[in-house]
């Protein structure tokens, strides 16, 4: 008969098996260590251990993050707020306590090997800590959805913000009273041939917050307008008694008219909140403009295109300059670190063994920490701190990478050379430079495009280049001009990918 | 014109791989060494152009000694020796020219080689020397393109471009089928006999030894324990044949050859 290799494999438990199973009641995993199994209890305790520890820090920092103090009144907290969490762990730790006390029990009763499927318990429960502890919300995910994508779209076709026209603008403004007490503004004076607005009443109150934090909303007016260019969309502008001219709206839509063919209209709005209350007494007078935009002349780039053109190219540049200076200071270094120039004395391979520790310490970190560092010392902003970040990295893997071009040269053509009567220099330019010329430049290639890629967000952390601009543009909400930067590093690395393939290609 | 004076190599981890062997070239001869791998031949041949610094003996050509040689002499020396190898030993990413002009490079001044140009005269040479080995059209091939026969009279025509008085061939055929073997062989005999070249040439085939040699050493274990004209290995007995290749080696067939 054939069978599995655990079933077979006999376990030598001296102690009864009942004591056992309540040895692992006390303390997880004894049982199974007093049946000769240390490992697999030691791994049964740690496995329950750390489930619980990171539990109860999780517990209290949710109690934490609801203002509540003690483990009672954060377990209940976590019961109330993550009700399938808390369900899922308790759960679990109740059957993996029950389950390794119950193996304790067959190990010793059976002695026999006894299966792993338990252990899937455990990974649930790491699995459930994990998405708890990650703050993983796909509900928040889906919710904001619409609002993100909105947003997405104006990074991904975000064009219209890279073109600027003059602009040419016919405009008309009235006077309204907003404070309780004053004298009502004038009525604007109609001159023939030139627009024309009035407001209808020549006062209102603005939106407002009242004592119970409710919401409410200003007077309505209705403003008419004459002498505009016809049939024109034209844009209500207002502007407040500190002199800030922005787009009130109503209903969540800015505020605004289509001009009919006299070139007249008539709106009604609600006027706007007040977001900052005015200290100033007296009587507070608001503005209405009505302004229609004409683009005149051609399209030119806009400032932010024309700044983000400009880091895109000290981007490259900077790639470009790390990428010279890696190359030039790890020639050497590769040399220090090929086993077969090295390798001939002790001294050597010592030295080999050195520059391959330091190599290896240096690419083990990030060009982004490296960056980090490189702004502390020569400042904030700079490319000259994405190159000298670019380049120590780029020391290290070059020199890498042409050390094991170097150890891989092919000893035979070097006899064959020196044996023409060719003397050193002959034969490192005739052997050993035709043999090391592909793979350095092939290396060399690869590692410039790695740059330009790492430039374009080193300056994410000061270190220059376009990542600070983008970083900047999407904090201030300007999606659109951290779109078109996001294209031009999309284009530049794509193009550089594919320039960097075929020249390697070329030389391979 | 070669003689080799009670010559020894003992390599750094104490490897005698030469133990006191002496013989004589006369001028034109197709001098063939056999043996086991291991016994030594490629480490007599690279001695006499000092690929290998020997570590006592002396080998004279023409009555000079190489082994003691230093620097332009040595150059000298090695200008006038062409070597064959068993893996060809072409710079792969060059081409079939440079390659072969490379064999210039013992005539050439070490700083205007730096520009990696050769005189008019050393491009007509070359292909003169590709015309000779039949690869005229493969010029500026990379030297993998070409199939291992091609690559290997590649070789020879470098080996030509030195104009020597002497070839080594260190296993020319080692790394080719039969067929190419007799072929390049043929290249071999040709530079032997039409130039009066004299050839130093290591074979594993006894079949090619018969067919090709006009003077047979044998070395075991860096000791020659054979010595004889071509004749002579054509009616090689069994005795001598295990003398040089042990006791527990089989000839196999007619023409003979090595299990």
């Amino acid at each position: 008969m054939r069978t599995s290799k655990i079933d077979t494999t006999v376990v030598s438990s001296p102690l009864p098996a009942l004591l056992t199973g309540i040895a692992s009641l006390i303390i997880p995993g004894l049982g199974q260590v007093l049946s000769n199994q240390a490992r697999r209890g030691l791994l049964m305790l740690a496995s329950l251990g750390t489930m619980v520890g990171i539990l109860i820090t999780r517990i209290f920092a949710i109690g934490q993050e609801y203002f509540v103090d003690g483990f009672g009144p954060s377990l209940a907290k976590t019961f109330e707020r993550y009700t399938f969490f808390a369900i899922i762990m308790v759960l679990s730790l109740l059957f993996l306590y029950l389950w390794f006390a119950l193996d304790a029990y067959r190990l010793a009763k059976y002695k026999k090997k006894q299966g792993n499927l338990g252990f899937f318990v455990v990974l649930l429960g790491f699995f459930t800590l994990g998405y708890q502890l990650s703050e993983i919300d796909l509900v928040r995910m889906v919710q904001n959805f619409p609002d993100a994508s909105r947003r997405m779209s104006r990074v991904m076709w975000p064009w219209e913000a890279a073109f600027e026209y003059d602009e040419e603008r016919i405009e008309a403004e009235a006077e309204i009273l907003i404070s309780e007490a004053g004298d009502l503004p004038p009525i604007p004076v109609e001159v023939e041939g030139e627009a024309y607005i009035s407001v209808d009443p020549r006062f209102g109150t603005l939106g407002a917050v009242d004592d119970q934090y409710n919401q409410v909303p200003g007077s309505e007016i209705t403003v008419t307008g004459r002498g505009f260019t016809p049939n024109t969309f034209t844009e209500i502008y207002w502007v407040d008694d500190a002199g800030t001219e922005f787009r009130p709206r109503t209903a969540g839509d800015y505020v605004s008219a289509t001009t009919d063919d006299n070139g007249a209209f008539e709106l009604t709005m609600t006027l706007p909140f007040d977001d900052t209350p005015s200290t100033r007494s007296g009587p507070l007078y608001n503005r209405v403009i009505a302004r229609q935009t004409f683009q005149v002349g051609g399209a030119r780039f806009s400032d932010e295109l024309n700044l983000i053109l400009e880091l895109m190219l000290e981007t490259i540049f900077m790639g470009m300059m790390a990428t010279i200076f890696g190359i030039i200071f790890s020639i050497p270094v590769s040399f220090l670190a090929a086993r077969n120039i090295m390798g001939g004395s002790r001294l050597g391979l010592a030295v080999y063994y050195f520059t391959r520790t330091i190599l290896n310490i240096i690419r083990s970190i990030e060009p982004l920490i490296w960056a980090v560092i490189a702004v502390v010392w020569v400042g904030i902003g700079t490319p000259f701190a994405g190159i000298i970040a670019l380049t120590i990295h780029s020391v290290a893997a070059l020199g890498k990478l042409y050390s094991e071009a170097i150890e891989g040269i092919d000893h035979g053509p070097i006899e064959a050379i020196q044996a023409t009567g060719a003397n050193q220099i002959q034969t490192i330019m005739f052997a050993v430079i035709p043999q090391m010329i592909s793979p350095l430049v092939s290396f060399s290639i690869y590692r410039w495009d790695i740059n330009v890629r790492m430039s374009t967000i080193i300056g994410m952390v000061g270190g220059g280049g376009i990542g600070f601009i983008v970083v900047q543009f999407i904090r201030l909400g300007l999606y659109q001009q951290a779109g078109i930067a996001v294209w031009f590093i999309a284009i530049t690395v794509a193009l550089l990918d594919y320039v960097s393939a075929e020249i390697r290609n070329r030389f391979m | 014109m070669l003689e080799i004076k009670h010559l020894s190599k003992t390599y750094d981890d104490g490897t005698e791989a030469l133990k006191d062997v002496s013989f004589r070239v006369e001028k034109g001869e197709f001098l063939v060494i056999i043996g086991l791998s291991g016994s030594g031949k490629s480490t007599l041949l690279r001695c006499i152009n000092r690929l290998v610094d020997p570590t006592s003996g002396e080998i004279l050509l023409n009555g000079e000694n190489v082994a003691t040689a230093e620097g332009q002499n040595l150059r000298v020396f090695r200008r006038r020796m062409g070597m064959i190898f068993q893996h060809f030993n072409l710079v792969k990413r060059s081409s079939v020219l440079t390659n072969v002009l490379s064999g210039r490079l013992g005539y050439t001044n070490p700083w205007a080689s730096l520009t990696g140009r050769f005189s008019q005269e050393d491009r007509k040479k070359a292909s003169a020397a590709l015309k000779r080995v039949g690869l005229e059209i493969q010029t500026n091939k990379r030297a993998d393109e070409l199939s291992g026969g091609q690559q290997q009279r590649v070789g020879i025509a470098r080996a030509l471009m030195q104009e020597p008085d002497l070839i080594l061939a260190d296993e020319p055929v080692a790394s080719l089928d039969p067929v190419l073997a007799h072929s390049i062989m043929g290249y071999l005999e040709n530079l032997n006999k039409e130039e009066g070249m004299t050839v130093l040439c290591s074979l594993h085939y006894l079949d090619l030894v018969q067919r090709y040699a006009t003077r047979v050493i044998g070395l075991r274990d860096g000791r020659l324990v054979y010595n004889g004209t071509g004749e002579d290995i054509r009616k090689i007995t069994d005795e001598e044949f295990k003398e040089i290749y042990g006791e527990d080696a089989q000839r196999v067939g007619a023409a003979g050859g090595v299990a």
